[in-house]
């Protein structure tokens, strides 16, 4: 009888602690999709203030950090806007052509491979976040759970480097402008959705600006002398913040679209 | 606060369906947007997967015979960020799914919602561009 009392007693506390845990299990994941961040600016009744000025860090230059998405998906086809033709060398122009006709089907992302760089930030359901420290900027992308580093202590680009999916990245700021030199590209990342292709000879430089809290704009120059005559550049690229929220893991698991893509 | 957020959401959302082709894979070389699809059906299968989720339903022919169905979402994230969770599907549920169908006639497609037939709740689908 006392053993079957005592038995009762733990099923019960352990149905006790099931339901904290599972409410507690629900809370977070609620908090975490949405949680009032300190930081951030707000209007009387309580919402983030958007058009607030940008901060600053303690060194007094604009600080970037936040979680952005691409306003909108204009520039996730072609980075030069939308029918715009940029001039490339027989060889890129082939690679583009192919692409274009095969709809993309040998992107490197249906192999759970990077979008690359600008690529990773032009898809605006996928959220990414900065994170600026003295000596570094670190960018997190939502998708696949990948990473740039943009290093603002004074270095130079490496020299021969290991080609890497993302490059390599420095930045300095020249006013409000983050100014950012990225080299070491290994090829075959996709610039663009579109397929515009690029070499290891690849140089990019991105300009951030952030006019307010709640934007946050980004021009690209692409300079490849392996794969266009001379240098272009994107439009202004804009992004807007994401107030109250954080990242959620994205790891590439399960791709299975290849199986079902046509024109094999 | 919660007001902001979903307002937020909800924007990030319509973003989702201001879109019809190409990101994470391009959306024209696997779904055909001029094939919409509207079915009932019985789900077999909830996979809560990235990059794209995937579900299954068994849907009932005209001659009485039974096709199972598998249609595509986009990431478990864009679904919870419209309100998704992986329990939100359950095998057994009967469910009506609007979708794109696919260009090769198989039996998929690319879900833009779904509407649950017990409830007549209805969930926004993220359709999987990314």
């Amino acid at each position: 009888m006392a053993f079957a009392t005592r038995a009762v007693r733990q099923v019960r506390i352990s149905i006790i602690a099931l339901a904290l845990f599972l409410g507690m299990a629900g809370a977070a994941r609620a908090q975490w999709l949405s949680l009032p961040l300190p930081g951030t600016p707000r209007t009387p009744d309580g919402k983030p203030n958007l058009m607030a000025p940008a901060p600053k860090t303690s060194d007094g230059k604009p600080d970037l950090s936040g979680i952005w998405h691409a306003a909108d998906n204009r520039y996730v086809d072609n980075l030069a806007g939308e029918g715009a033709d940029v001039p490339m060398l027989p060889s890129a122009a082939a690679l583009y052509k192919h692409r274009q006709e095969t709809l993309g089907q040998d992107k490197p992302q249906l192999h759970c491979l990077p979008h690359g760089v600008p690529d990773a930030m032009l898809v605006s359901m996928i959220p990414f976040k900065i994170v600026q420290t003295p000596r570094e900027t670190i960018v997190l992308y939502e998708e696949f759970n990948q990473y740039r580093q943009i290093f603002t202590d004074g270095r130079a680009l490496p020299q021969d480097p290991n080609p890497a999916w993302f490059g390599y990245s420095v930045g300095k700021w020249e006013g409000d402008t983050f100014a950012v030199d990225v080299a070491g590209f290994k090829e075959g990342t996709w610039l663009d959705n579109g397929g515009h292709p690029h070499t290891e000879q690849l140089h990019i430089t991105e300009r951030y600006r952030r006019p307010n809290f709640g934007n946050l704009e980004l021009e690209v120059a692409i300079n490849d002398p392996g794969a266009y005559p001379k240098p272009w550049k994107s439009a202004i690229i804009h992004f807007k913040l994401l107030p109250d929220t954080e990242l959620l893991e994205h790891l590439c698991e399960n791709e299975r679209d290849a199986g079902h893509l046509g024109f094999k | 606060m919660k007001t902001t957020f979903a307002v937020c959401i909800v924007a990030f959302g319509l973003l989702l369906g201001a879109r019809s082709a190409v990101a994470h894979h391009a959306f024209t070389a696997e779904f055909d947007a001029s094939k919409p699809l509207k079915m009932t059906g019985t789900v077999t299968k909830f996979e809560w997967t990235n990059p794209h989720t995937w579900f299954y339903l068994d849907i009932k022919n005209d001659d009485g015979t039974v096709t199972n169905w598998g249609f595509e979402m986009n990431s478990p994230n864009q679904l919870l960020r419209n309100g998704w969770t992986r329990n939100s599907l359950k095998v057994g549920d009967v469910i009506t799914v609007e979708a794109f169908g696919a260009r090769d006639g198989s039996h998929i497609g690319n879900a833009k919602a779904v509407t649950m037939t017990s409830t007549g709740q209805k969930l926004l689908a993220a359709p999987s561009q990314n």
